[in-house]
């Protein structure tokens, strides 16, 4: 890590501790164990997910999902405990996700949280799944104030840190950019595992045809549905054909608009983070979510971040899709500033924004 | 030729700053021709070169269309001096001034090296090299913003930084007691637009601005306000009643996960 | 070069109209002979009013992007506001009743004093007048003409005094020059 520039505001471990991080707000049901040790360096113990995956052509209903998570928690959160090597009694806290989210995968997940808080008599602590994203991204990659992108199939957010708060400085404004994405690889039946938008980017590097969609932003933000519509538009074009053809003739094929959209609306997140870093002066970028994985979108974030000689910081699919460990990493965090949530309180939203957090942790 | 014709003038001109989209010289056309601004979007490598130098075209289209549109409505803007939209580069007016946030309290604090040359700066006041008093400006920028609304163009990054103070010497005047002019400038975000939301938007992006770069701003901009007001006409409520739902809302937008 | 006065307005036009129709070989001379661009002086409005046009018809064709058929006549069509070439010839070119007229030969910038003045020399052969300095231009000005073709009536009656309105008209004439190659 490099060296810190600000004091960290956060209290000496003192002692190792131990959360579990329970994540469950959209398909994924995600169950991670973390140790802050006495020396400060967080230890990753285990980190374990599982996927509701939907036949092709289909998204993820809320009841369906729940019953999903329901079915898989406690299979997860004992094959977690068991790799990592610790017992229930050894944790320090239950850290789960209060929102944003899709409501009754969110309640289920929470139910499990609350039950074992009781089972066990251990504190709960509520975390904001965007922060949680933040956080773990910074731990992983050592970015020390960087200005976050964060892209995943329900947030499209461009964000900053100032004064105990993340601010938000561009973000979608209408659907999120891995929804724009998994709704198009349903129209045009690309499998959902492991994920839609995974198949999409695997698509896209067959595509060579750039078609001209919509570039909608504004200001600091972005519109995608008019994107959505434009590219769906073009699968009922004459010229579109599922099978590729002779190389000479004036076709449209998945692969192309696959490539298309990927181009299209990946340069616009650059653009809003580009003008995010000028703006507060930052030289560091961090990707944080699902689509954060993408290696297209990391290669142009490269080349912008490049040019304004500053850095990008990504990382892999284990951390930037959706896991239970990030919640148990940002919880953790609140944890020890002394923050706890009591169990009448322990409640989850739909709507939770990313600067109503107090981040206390940072200076 | 190596260089094409715009580039062999950037070459030849005098660079002035760099932003996230632009970089900005000091030009001349011909040796003799008053001097203009060259505004030149470069090519963001990370795009598609299609992409890119298709909105790079539709962005300086869409900018020198604004400011011919302001300018023929008699708003104060600068003059468009040449379009070259394949390279990325639009020629202005050069406008000798001063920017209004350098020239308010506060607004030239944190800026760094541009300052540190004339510490005495700060006991006088900077306006009355321009002969007008802060009410007088606060006043300029109303109406200049109510003209430009009242032809539906939307400034869409209205702040301090993008309104300047021509100069008395640079500055002919018609009348006697006018000793400078109001001008917008940067109209690189702008779009049309007849929507109260739209201009109602425009107005509280400007009042934040006021809030974050001059200190007690708030009787300053009720003056840009009321001159807006006058100049608006019967808009004026409907547009009053917006911007007060917009300082309520603010920028959030609730979320669904 | 800014000729004024001109007493072969019809002349000159009818010269170019006939090089211009003829496919022959043999009208190359001709052809050369008039290859300049003849712009009646009273729709401009400044020096950098035409010096915007030239500049921006030379940018023309060194894209490739010309809309007409000579960087000469792409001249005239900066100048006009709408997209019409036709109008464009008819309004700014040369035409029967022209008094004053704005010659330009554009040249590679390696051009030597020598060969300038030979271009003089073949202007002076079509043109019946008497050069005068660009100075002048300003008195030629056909304010109202220039008005009317900007669409500007409504705006200009605002500015009461007449030379305010014109600064505001040269202003408009010349952005709209500058950025003709974007308009709608």
């Amino acid at each position: 890590m490099p060296g810190k520039i600000r004091k960290t505001p956060l209290i000496e471990a003192g002692r190792d501790y131990l959360a579990l991080g329970l994540e469950g707000s959209a398909n994924k049901f995600g169950a991670g164990i973390m140790k802050h040790p006495k020396d400060g360096a967080a230890t990753v113990l285990s980190n374990i997910r599982h996927t509701y995956i939907t036949p092709p052509g289909e998204g993820f209903q809320p009841r369906d999902t729940a019953l999903h998570h329901r079915e898989w928690a406690l299979k997860i959160i004992n094959d977690c405990l068991a790799k990592a090597g610790v017992s229930m009694h050894e944790i320090d806290c239950i850290c789960f996700t209060k929102g944003p989210g899709m409501g009754a995968p969110l309640q289920s997940v929470v139910l499990v949280a609350r039950t074992l808080s009781l089972l066990f008599n251990k504190p709960l602590v509520g975390v904001n799944h965007c922060v949680g994203h933040i956080e773990m991204g910074r731990e992983i990659t050592g970015a020390q104030n960087p200005v976050v992108l964060y892209v995943s199939g329900g947030n499209t957010q461009v964000i900053a840190y100032s004064r105990q708060c993340y601010r938000i400085f561009g973000e979608t404004l209408d659907i999120a950019v891995g929804n724009c994405l998994d709704r198009f690889a349903r129209i045009i039946n690309l499998s959902n595992d492991p994920s839609p938008g995974y198949n999409i980017e695997q698509e896209a590097k067959k595509g060579k045809r750039l078609l001209s969609l919509p570039y909608a932003t504004k200001g600091m933000d972005v519109s995608l549905s008019g994107i959505l519509s434009a590219v769906e538009a073009y699968t009922l074009d004459k010229r579109f054909h599922v099978q590729e053809g002779a190389e000479d003739k004036d076709l449209i094929t998945p692969q192309d608009l696959c490539f298309s959209l990927q181009e299209t609306v990946f340069a616009m997140l650059v653009e809003i983070t580009e003008r995010a870093m000028a703006h507060i002066g930052s030289k560091e970028v961090l990707i944080v979510g699902g689509v954060g994985s993408n290696e297209r979108l990391q290669q142009m974030m490269g080349i912008m971040a490049q040019e304004r000689q500053g850095q990008v910081f990504a990382t892999d699919e284990r951390f930037c899709i959706d896991n239970g460990i990030m919640i148990a990493q940002a919880g953790l965090l609140s944890y020890r500033m002394g923050y706890e949530t009591p169990l009448a309180k322990s409640t989850c939203t739909q709507r939770f924004r990313t600067d109503e957090v107090h981040v206390t942790w940072r200076a | 030729m190596t260089f094409s014709l715009s580039q062999n003038l950037i070459q030849s001109s005098l660079p002035i700053s760099q932003g996230a989209e632009a970089k900005v010289y000091k030009a001349q056309l011909t040796s003799g021709s008053p001097p203009i601004l060259l505004k030149y979007r470069f090519q963001k490598k990370y795009r598609h070169p299609t992409l890119d130098a298709n909105l790079t075209r539709s962005r300086i289209a869409g900018e020198a269309r604004a400011l011919l549109k302001c300018l023929r409505s008699g708003v104060n803007v600068p003059g468009i001096r040449m379009v070259d939209a394949t390279e990325g580069i639009l020629g202005i007016q050069w406008i000798e001034g001063q920017s209004v946030r350098k020239l308010l309290p506060g607004g030239a604090e944190d800026d760094g090296a541009d300052n540190v040359d004339s510490p005495d700066v700060e006991d006088s006041d900077p306006l009355t090299e321009y002969g007008v008093s802060v009410d007088e400006v606060m006043n300029l920028i109303g109406n200049e913003i109510a003209k430009m609304h009242r032809v539906d163009v939307i400034h869409g990054d209205l702040t301090t930084s993008n309104m300047m103070l021509r100069h008395p010497k640079s500055f002919v005047p018609f009348n006697p007691n006018v000793t400078t002019e109001l001008v917008l400038i940067d109209f690189g975000l702008s779009y049309q637009s007849t929507l109260t939301e739209d201009k109602a938007v425009d107005l509280y992006v400007l009042e934040r601005a006021f809030s974050s770069t001059h200190p007690d701003s708030e009787p300053m901009f009720a003056k840009v306000l009321i001159a807006y007001a006058e100049t608006i006409g019967k808009d004026w409520v409907a547009i009053k009643n917006r911007l007060d739902d917009v300082r309520l809302r603010g920028r959030k937008r609730s979320m669904v996960g | 070069m800014l000729f004024y006065p001109v007493s072969n307005p019809a002349k000159i036009k009818q010269r170019i109209i006939d090089a211009a129709k003829s496919k022959a070989h043999e009208a190359d001379e001709e052809r050369e002979a008039v290859n300049f661009s003849f712009i009646d002086a009273s729709l401009i409005t400044s020096r950098l009013h035409l010096e915007t046009a030239i500049n921006q018809a030379i940018l023309a064709e060194s894209q490739g992007s010309l809309r007409t058929k000579t960087v000469h006549s792409e001249i005239l069509f900066a100048l006009n506001p709408t997209n019409n070439i036709t109008e464009a010839i008819r309004r700014y070119g040369v035409s029967d009743t022209t008094k004053a007229l704005c010659v330009v030969q554009i040249m590679n910038s390696s051009a030597t004093t020598a060969s300038i003045s030979d271009v003089e020399i073949k202007m002076k052969k079509v043109v019946n007048g008497s050069i005068v300095s660009f100075d002048e231009l300003a008195k030629l000005t056909d304010w109202n003409t220039v008005e009317k073709y900007h669409k500007l009536g409504n705006e200009v009656k605002e500015k009461r005094d007449a030379q305010r309105a014109r600064a505001f008209i040269d202003n408009v004439a010349v952005s709209s020059v500058a950025m003709k190659s974007v308009m709608q």
